[in-house]
């Protein structure tokens, strides 16, 4: 059960990949977040712990309805061009993204007991989310874009969390999603400013500040 | 528990500057809850460890002599950053720079900016302290963008970007971390305490691996480079008082992040060895990044951020070279950067306001047209860049001595090779600003009586620390050999 998850998992992150548009983006991204979300019910339900319960609730909320609902607003507030400015086509994108996935097969293989399968497998999809949460914010070049990148590398996070140390203690899950919460808001505070005063949201030509 | 205090005093003054009006009473009593605090640190750690009281730790807070140690360089950089506060912020909204509003704003975020600092480093749990050095980021980001110029907020969204992910990288090196305490059998916790006691026990090649991640994560976050990007655009466009706090103890504060992780590691390897070959290389290349972009630099307040970045990996590399005697070097080198380059920015920050340009070549004859502000910052380029008598050559000389009694001749002669580079490069571009003649068409000005407290202050210390070492410096080494056991 776990496994077919993950695929889902993975296979939302390579949507994100071939996104070429900011709603599919973020539509991807609450995919994501929505088998994140189951990921961590059946974790729930196989150790029948009521506080991983509440942590996927606020997964749900959070990343699925709330952080999407909140990016897609501010994206239609801003009237974004819808296009993200790829850096790279989609054909590349693709293929890096099946090297990030080898890569963390690699490293899961190196940190993972080897009688452990499913585990490594869990581990490939967190590692391979983060790597492509990275990817995302150097390859697109819309704030927007960088935003969401960075929500992505934190559900790989929670997702090697949850993998392999059986999550983190309840009360510092809590202060992560307030924290994660705060930079959402933050950051679209940025993009709303950026988007005023250079009448763009493009990350890539906020080039002003060198040496 | 009289630590609180020093957590409850920000909060009381948030609540206070929602209700006082008058801006000129709020900026002194910010003022004073920071001398209140200066105060309460000072005890603490007086008590901690010359006292040598037993360590409070609890779930939630650890507050050992390492910890205190921070706590005091916080508020001493707050303190001052609070004092110089009351004329430089006063004289934003008289040139209308912003509003009298939106300088309540500023007090508001420098108290949550200096609270979350303070949870940093009392902090037991190292998921909240991860979420509180994420909270410093968001916090202090709202500083950084505050004119509102274009280059302030691409500066901000630069640094917000940055550091949330090397703090993302950060937290992965938390999880493995954990993940090593439940193969061991640990219990599941995040407390620094059990992490500590159980580090003998955990998986040598997790742990390797999960340094790394935190090195990298939290080293965004203390300017090594090569993950430096952010800072030179953030200290150059942040409020001068709050570019004093983001150098002088934010920087820190990730600093002892790593110090914390540091300790797990060397006592779970058995041999400081891997966790020194890290420190003195990423301290190497900050130093080699800095030294040359130093040369090179233009902006006056981006040199200032350099040479952060220059100390901090000092202060990395003695870190490397460890034991006692280094031990002192580095926690004074903490102190004595913080106080310094707080005047200097202080001083850059004055300079700034009156010749409204950033460009060094651009301004001339600062001792002629600001006598007070230019003499100072004048001895504060000796102190930076590590001339006697002030502090900094002081713990700079005790981690050269450390290192060429271990034995590392070459890390420390690069390590000179560098220093001698920026001292060169900066007497070079700031003696044509500061000296020569000014321009005639400056308005007539005075610095007012604050400002001169904030900068007499860090001044006498930054003097009184080095000439008092030498009769401290037998107990100096005994207490920072305690305090940082095991680096």
């Amino acid at each position: 059960m776990g496994t077919i998850i993950v695929l889902g998992i993975i296979i939302a992150t390579y949507l994100m990949v071939v996104a070429k548009r900011v709603t599919a983006l973020v539509r991807s991204f609450a995919i994501q977040s929505f088998f994140l979300f189951l990921y961590t019910l059946v974790i729930a339900r196989r150790e029948g712990n009521v506080e991983l319960y509440i942590v996927s609730g606020l997964l749900f909320f959070f990343k699925v309805i709330l952080i999407p609902h909140f990016i897609n607003r501010i994206a239609r507030k801003i009237k974004v061009n819808e296009n993200l400015g790829l850096f790279l086509n989609v054909q590349l994108s693709l293929f890096f993204a099946l090297v990030c996935t080898y890569a963390s097969w690699a490293f899961s293989r190196m940190v993972v007991p080897a009688q452990d399968p499913t585990m490594a497998i869990a581990l490939t999809a967190a590692f391979t989310v983060i790597l492509v949460g990275m990817f995302l914010m150097i390859f697109r070049m819309k704030a927007l874009s960088q935003t969401v990148g960075l929500l992505v590398m934190e559900n790989g996070v929670f997702l090697v969390a949850s993998s392999i140390a059986g999550g983190m203690p309840f009360f510092v899950e809590l202060a992560i999603f307030l924290d994660i919460l705060l930079s959402v808001i933050i950051l679209n505070i940025f993009v709303y400013r950026i988007n005023k005063m250079f009448t763009h949201v493009d990350a890539a030509k906020l080039n002003k500040l060198k040496g | 528990m009289i630590f609180l205090a020093v957590l409850i005093i920000p909060v009381v003054l948030s609540l206070i500057i929602l209700m006082v009006k008058r801006a000129r009473a709020l900026a002194i009593i910010h003022s004073l809850g920071y001398a209140a605090i200066l105060l309460v640190s000072l005890v603490l750690l007086y008590r901690t460890t010359v006292l040598a009281e037993p360590v409070v730790i609890s779930d939630l807070f650890l507050l050992d002599g390492l910890s205190l140690f921070f706590v005091l360089v916080i508020s001493l950089v707050g303190f001052a950053s609070s004092m110089y506060s009351i004329g430089y912020i006063s004289q934003d909204v008289q040139d209308g720079r912003f509003s009298s509003s939106k300088a309540r704003m500023y007090y508001l975020l420098f108290n949550f900016f200096l609270l979350s600092m303070y949870l940093v480093v009392s902090l037991n749990n190292l998921g909240f302290v991860w979420v509180c050095i994420e909270m410093t980021t968001l916090v202090s980001a709202l500083l950084v963008g505050f004119y509102r110029t274009k280059q302030s907020v691409e500066a901000a969204w630069k640094y917000i970007i940055i550091c949330s992910v090397g703090i993302i990288l950060a937290l992965l090196g938390i999880i493995l971390f954990s993940y090593a305490m439940s193969l061991a059998g640990g219990p599941k916790s995040l407390n620094w305490t059990d992490l500590f006691a159980m580090a003998g026990k955990l998986d040598k090649n997790i742990l390797k691996i999960a340094f790394i991640f935190i090195l990298v994560g939290y080293g965004t976050k203390a300017g090594l480079a090569p993950m430096h990007t952010w800072l030179p655009d953030a200290h150059s466009q942040a409020v001068a008082p709050i570019s004093a706090l983001l150098s002088g103890v934010l920087l820190k504060t990730a600093v002892y992040a790593i110090i914390r992780f540091g300790l797990v590691v060397n006592k779970g390897l058995g041999s400081s060895e891997y966790f020194s070959h890290l420190m003195v290389g990423f301290g190497l290349v900050s130093l080699a990044v800095a030294a040359g972009l130093i040369l090179v630099q233009k902006d006056l307040k981006r040199l200032l951020a350099y040479s952060s970045i220059e100390h901090i990996g000092v202060i990395s590399v003695g870190l490397g070279i460890g034991g006692p005697i280094a031990s002192l070097g580095v926690l004074l080198h903490v102190l004595n950067h913080a106080l310094t380059k707080s005047l200097m920015f202080f001083g850059a920050g004055n300079i700034v306001k009156r010749y409204d340009r950033h460009n060094m070549r651009m301004i001339h004859g600062v001792i002629q047209s600001m006598p007070f502000t230019g003499i100072l910052f004048l001895l504060g380029t000796f102190a930076i860049t590590g001339f006697p008598p002030f502090s900094i050559f002081m713990s700079e000389l005790l981690i050269i001595i450390a290192g060429f009694l271990k034995g590392s001749y070459v890390v420390i002669g690069f390590l000179l090779f560098f220093l001698v580079v920026v001292f060169s490069a900066i007497i070079n571009h700031f003696s044509p600003m500061l000296f020569g003649r000014a321009p005639k068409d400056l308005p007539k000005y005075s610095e007012p009586l604050s400002e001169k407290l904030a900068f007499l202050f860090l001044l006498a210390l930054v003097v009184g620390l080095s000439i008092a070492l030498p009769w401290l410096v037998r107990d100096g080494i005994i207490a920072a050999g305690e305090i940082l056991k095991g680096i």
